[in-house]
């Protein structure tokens, strides 16, 4: 009985164009490995009836070609910011207005109007973070929200420092600690940008991930690196600290759309809407250990995580956390030369 | 009496589990220095992955004593216990449908008169072994998508396919390997004695082929089993197998429940090669 005026005031609200809707049914979400809540499924699958069948994929460009090859019968689809816009552009994404949702009022207002997906009409937050400096402070106890850590390191760390392998990330973080903006394709400035990372590449240990082992066992004092990896190097050596750098560092955020060729449209729109309930994104916190960009969530959160400075940017530094935009292809393409040159 | 003999004219050298192997590379000097090498190099690794399977601890790098509980815990682990059962019913089904086409194939590239086109033939069997597999990948992807989209289906059906696919020349070679071991005499002496060809290949060539027919199920089997790139790219809504599961879980934090994972397929690995190796050095008798 009650199931049943429940999906009459679904119709109804179908009809308003904005309202959730029960629609009893199956969800195929699509999303990154080891990265999803059981219990956050299990939760929407009580409350609507719905069985949600999750696929794995590792990487971005996975996800891309499995997608736009077509007949893949996903539903949902959670890409990271810098592939959104190549997601919308290729017609991929259907136009579900996340803002129109009831839920929306409790996303964050830094993140109701990003780059990626403006004004929000294709995707909800599932989680971001920031690529900061993991310090272990028995080794250096100075300041640590710099990026001076790896680029001009002090005495003490020289030769126990690691740099995360991923291009955009660190040439992003040297192109902002010389005074850039990322993305530029400003030479000068490029130039100095190169010189700098091959000044200090000596000073390093190793560009190489997997750094909650190591500073586990006291491998490396220091890194530039993921916050969820420093919040759980943490939980193993008490002494890591995570510092913000104060000139500038990179934040990447995931978020869920739903796919244009989606067979259960209506399920997904229901789940988009469930992910923006504070305590549904605290869900998906508490599993994978990242930030996840709903107001009011942190309530809800394990105790080990509430008010983690790993979780959360003081607010002196928060100016300095910049989105990194998809580059032009021209700077891309200086990117890679650097990069190439500091492999070497 | 009109005896044929019907010696296989081409010799491929692309068998690596043929008896036939010339011997000769063993005298150039630094063999072994280079044998050992690579051993090592294969080898080695695997040491610390299986040792700290057994970690009780969380690391997968400092040890903190012994411990069965990543066994447990993979054994417990829902999303593992799922994934390992559709893997191995993606493996024994493509590696049965795989041995049987291998079968046939073999037999029909050994048991008759040389003929043309025969050498485009094995290129064409053995053709998977040589294309990269992530053109195999996503050449898969692309038509497969065609027929979801126009089918509607989203079984296992195509990963089934495609893992036979690939595993024919796996078991196409130690099952050719044995045929051309086997000398014509006692199929031609049935022969003379009226058996027909049925009965022939039913009473005589069968059984004599067996070793070689379980040798190549057998690779074919640990082949599917350990495959990622073309079932990442096939895979259906729902449909990881150990591997993909695994490759999704390396992305973040990584327990020696992977390890213990790890530790299991290899296990398996080494006794089904191992078995294969026993079958194809067994004499023709």
């Amino acid at each position: 009985m009650m199931k049943k005026m429940l999906t009459i005031l679904a119709g109804i609200g179908l009809l308003a164009t904005t309202g959730a809707a029960i629609a009893e049914g199956e969800l195929n979400l699509f999303n990154w490995g080891n990265y999803t809540n059981p219990d956050l499924l299990k939760k929407f699958e009580e409350a609507h009836g719905v069985k949600v069948t999750v696929t794995d994929y590792d990487s971005n460009d996975t996800a891309l070609a499995k997608i736009k090859a077509g007949g893949h019968g996903f539903d949902m689809v959670v890409p990271s910011a810098n592939y959104i816009p190549i997601f919308i552009s290729e017609g991929l994404l259907l136009e579900t207005r996340p803002d129109q949702m009831e839920n929306f009022n409790h996303v964050l207002d830094e993140f109701a109007n990003p780059d990626w997906d403006p004004g929000r009409h294709y995707t909800v937050p599932w989680q971001w973070g920031s690529v900061g400096m993991i310090v272990d402070t028995s080794v250096y106890s100075g300041d640590i929200n710099t990026a001076a850590i790896y680029l001009d390191p002090p005495e003490e760390l020289v030769g126990k420092i690691n740099v995360a392998p991923e291009m955009n990330d660190v040439l992003s973080s040297a192109i902002m600690y010389l005074g850039g903006e990322p993305c530029t394709t400003d030479k000068e400035l490029l130039k100095k940008v190169r010189d700098k990372l091959l000044e200090a590449k000596p000073k390093w240990l190793s560009m190489d991930y997997g750094m909650i082992e190591k500073f586990a066992g006291r491998d490396v004092a220091a890194s530039l690196y993921w916050n969820g990896a420093a919040f759980r190097a943490r939980e193993k050596n008490t002494d890591v600290r995570y510092g913000y750098p104060q000139e500038g560092f990179a934040l990447w955020m995931d978020s869920v759309g739903v796919l244009k060729d989606a067979k259960n449209v209506e399920n997904a729109k229901l789940f988009q809407n469930f992910l923006m309930q504070p305590e549904n994104a605290a869900l998906i916190s508490a599993f994978a250990r990242y930030a996840n960009g709903i107001k009011g969530s942190e309530v809800f959160m394990p105790d080990d995580m509430k008010g983690a400075e790993e979780i959360e940017i003081p607010s002196d530094l928060a100016g300095a956390g910049i989105f990194l935009p998809t580059c032009s292809p021209e700077a891309t393409e200086l990117y890679t030369a650097i990069w190439t040159e500091l492999q070497k | 009496m009109c005896v044929r003999h019907n010696v296989p004219v081409i010799h491929v050298p692309t068998n690596p589990l043929s008896s036939h192997k010339p011997f000769v590379i063993r005298r150039i000097p630094g063999f072994a220095t280079v044998a050992v090498i690579c051993f090592a190099v294969l080898y080695i690794p695997l040491a610390p992955l299986v040792a700290y399977s057994f970690n009780a601890g969380t690391s997968i790098t400092l040890w903190e004593g012994f411990s069965l509980r990543w066994y447990e815990a993979a054994w417990r682990n829902d999303l593992v216990q799922e994934a390992a059962i559709r893997s191995v019913v993606i493996a024994v089904t493509a590696s049965v449908c795989a041995t049987t086409v291998a079968t046939m194939a073999a037999l029909g590239t050994t048991r008759t008169r040389p003929y043309r086109g025969q050498l485009a033939i094995y290129a064409i069997i053995n053709q998977p072994l040589m294309v990269p597999e992530i053109v195999t990948a996503v050449a898969l992807l692309i038509v497969f998508a065609i027929v979801k989209t126009a089918t509607d289906y989203h079984g296992l059906a195509y990963l089934i396919v495609a893992h036979t696919a690939f595993c024919v020349p796996f078991a196409y070679l130690p099952i050719r390997a044995r045929l051309e071991g086997m000398d014509l005499t006692l199929e031609t002496a049935a022969a003379d004695l009226y058996a027909t060809p049925w009965k022939i290949f039913h009473r005589v060539t069968l059984p004599l082929l067996l070793p070689g027919i379980l040798a190549g199920a057998m690779l074919a089997f640990v082949i599917s089993l350990d495959d990622v790139v073309i079932t990442e790219f096939v895979k259906s809504v729902g449909q990881d197998t150990l591997p993909t599961y695994m490759l999704g879980q390396l992305r973040r934090v990584v327990t020696p429940e992977i390890n213990a994972i790890s530790t299991v397929l290899l296990g398996i690995s080494v006794v089904l090669v191992t078995l294969v190796f026993l079958l194809s050095r067994e004499k023709v008798q």
